[in-house]
């Protein structure tokens, strides 16, 4: 139990100083808004906001979507590989904790991402919004990328070192294209508009969206994604299982 | 209550470091621990041996607490083996197969001393990076190892807590000659210091050098217990040699006792489970020989012999049956129930 802050801190100081995970992460949805702002009139409207306050919603998701994913998927499948999991299992740590602290390091990066995105919108894109309303978007976010956190733990452990990057990459592509985030929904075509309904994606900027067109977040978007949660925290416990009770040779 | 001869040790708090009894595992149909009994006593180096699928993994994930013993007790301190690793007295070293075994992305001594604090009394990093042999690539990031270098950041890995009981699987696999010498110096030196010490090797002639005791396992359970000298002694293999001149490989084999035969050139070697019979049967053969010479098994043989088909039947421990010594040819598909 001792143990835990320790490893978190380590797990967060190693991701941290991963030159390309951070580059990734901070600057793909960085530089996709500068490039995609001018797309459409910054200043057209777009449900009940503007379009550079849409999208900056829209890149903040991406961006906390690929930090968990990379967090958890890309990492976690290549220490299952290495055999750095199964060293870990034969120290005091409890056997939960690896995953637990997984979980809790894709949180933890999640947040700064969110933060460098709203101020790229803030600064180079000129998005203005109450201090209440930065906060509660900023809130909202980063505690529904929970779901997202989730989905990589999960990905890490059904996903081989090989496998794990066209995966990632597949699933980058669905869900942020599909669910929206860089054309809206409404413009989609009409069979990926009903995709969208069933991706943790479209949900999760759902909430954004709502909060800075000034509306309160919609209880059947933060359901789907709690059902989300649910699921893949299930899930990811019961691969965990499987891992665990495999004796090794 | 000591294992070993010698001097009796001091009284031992909590019993053996390690104690099997009765234990049995089975994967559906397959029975890997068929009533496994072991005991390693506080400060002994064991050597675990056996072929692939002889129980040996299976033992393993259970002393470390990985999978729980279907049957039987197990207890590593003085205590059920969950508690003992989430105590911090035990320290492993694992088999990893490809990969390295460690994460990317850190240096050699933030491991270890990340490592270290999960263990309630650890050793100073310091001494972990001089006792492993680390000290000069302290600085190195992990994923800029040599295989053999990640080896021995490893074994720091297992000994960082300070651990009473190290367990080592295959610790010197990707290790080349020198890796390995010096690799056993550190884990004497380590093993030397009153900590109890319990590794799986294939190479036999390291167990030869370092093993207190040598326990061999065998379809699930012990088949040989005893120190180095013993098992072979127990052995009735002996290397018969002689050299011949256009002798019928074939007929070498018929002769009482023979177990294989070579003919290489001139040089003939045999294996023999009877070697008196044997070197009989070659002179009333009428074959003519030179240079004859009988020697004992080494560990090789012995390991061979014991685990081999032909060794269904043989149990050799120190403590039940001090001296096998009845030089019988077995047939070779003697099934004995154990």
């Amino acid at each position: 139990m001792t143990g835990l802050p320790t490893f978190l801190r380590f797990e967060v100081l190693r991701l941290l100083r991963n030159v390309r995970y951070v580059g990734i992460t901070v600057g793909f949805p960085v530089v996709f808004y500068v490039l995609f702002l001018h797309n459409e009139h910054p200043e057209a409207r777009i449900a009940g906001t503007t379009w550079k306050t849409y999208f900056m919603v829209s890149m903040a998701s991406f961006g906390a979507m690929v930090a968990s994913l990379n967090a958890g998927g890309t990492r976690l499948a290549a220490e299952r590989a290495s055999g750095w999991t199964r060293q870990l299992r034969v120290t005091p740590l409890p056997s939960w904790s690896y995953i637990t602290t997984k979980i809790a390091t894709s949180m933890i990066i999640v947040l700064p991402v969110i933060a460098v995105v709203e101020l790229t919108g803030l600064l180079i894109g000129g998005v203005r919004l109450s201090p209440l309303t930065w906060a509660v978007l900023t809130l909202v976010l980063w505690a529904s990328a929970f779901s997202f956190a989730s989905l990589g733990v999960l990905v890490g452990y059904v996903a081989s070192s090989e496998t794990v990057y066209p995966l990632v990459t597949a699933l980058m592509f669905l869900l942020s294209f599909f669910g929206g985030l860089f054309t809206p929904v409404p413009d989609l075509p009409v069979v990926l508009r009903h995709a969208a309904a069933f991706l943790p994606s479209y949900h999760y900027a759902s909430l954004g969206w709502a909060v800075v067109a000034g509306r309160a977040p919609g209880a059947g978007d933060a359901g789907v994604l709690l059902a989300y949660a649910v699921v893949l925290g299930l899930a990811v416990t019961w691969r965990h299982r499987v891992d665990e009770s495999r004796a090794f040779a | 209550m000591g294992l070993r001869g010698g001097p009796p040790r001091p009284a031992e708090p909590g019993g053996p470091a390690l104690r099997f009894s009765g234990v049995v595992h089975r994967y559906r149909s397959i029975v890997a621990l068929d009533h496994l009994d072991l005991e390693v006593a506080r400060g002994e180096t064991l050597a675990l041996l056996g072929p692939n699928g002889a129980g040996k993994s299976t033992a393993i994930s259970i002393l470390l607490g990985i999978q729980r013993a279907q049957e039987g007790e197990v207890s590593v301190l003085g205590t059920d083996p969950r508690s003992a690793m989430a105590s911090g007295k035990v320290g492993a070293m694992l088999q990893v197969g490809g990969g390295s075994g460690l994460p990317h992305g850190v240096k050699v001594r933030d491991l270890l001393s990340m490592t270290a604090r999960l263990y309630r009394n650890p050793a100073p990093v310091a001494r972990t990076l001089a006792r492993s042999g680390l000290t000069e690539l302290a600085d190195r990031q992990t994923q800029r190892l040599s295989g053999g270098q990640a080896q021995r950041v490893r074994f720091a890995l297992a000994i960082a807590g300070d651990p009473e009981l190290v367990f080592l699987d295959e610790p010197t696999i990707a290790m080349d000659v020198e890796g390995r010498r010096s690799f056993w110096a550190m884990m004497r030196q380590f093993s030397t210091e009153g900590r109890t010490v319990v590794f799986a090797t294939h190479h036999l002639d390291e167990v030869d050098a370092v093993a207190d005791r040598i326990v061999v396992i065998r379809k699930g359970a012990v088949v040989a217990n005893g120190a180095a000298s013993t098992i072979k002694a127990a052995v009735p293999t002996r290397r018969v040699r002689f050299a011949s001149k256009g002798v019928d490989p074939a007929r070498l084999r018929e002769l009482d006792g023979v177990n294989a035969a070579c003919v290489r050139g001139s040089q003939v070697v045999l294996d023999s489970l009877d070697a008196d019979a044997t070197v009989r049967a070659l002179v009333a053969s009428g074959v003519s020989f030179t240079d004859i010479e009988v020697t004992g098994a080494d560990l090789e043989q012995a390991f061979v012999a014991l685990t081999s088909d032909l060794a269904e039947a043989h149990t050799v421990d120190d403590a039940v049956a001090p001296a096998y010594s009845a030089p019988i040819r077995r047939p070779p598909a003697s099934r004995t129930a154990p």
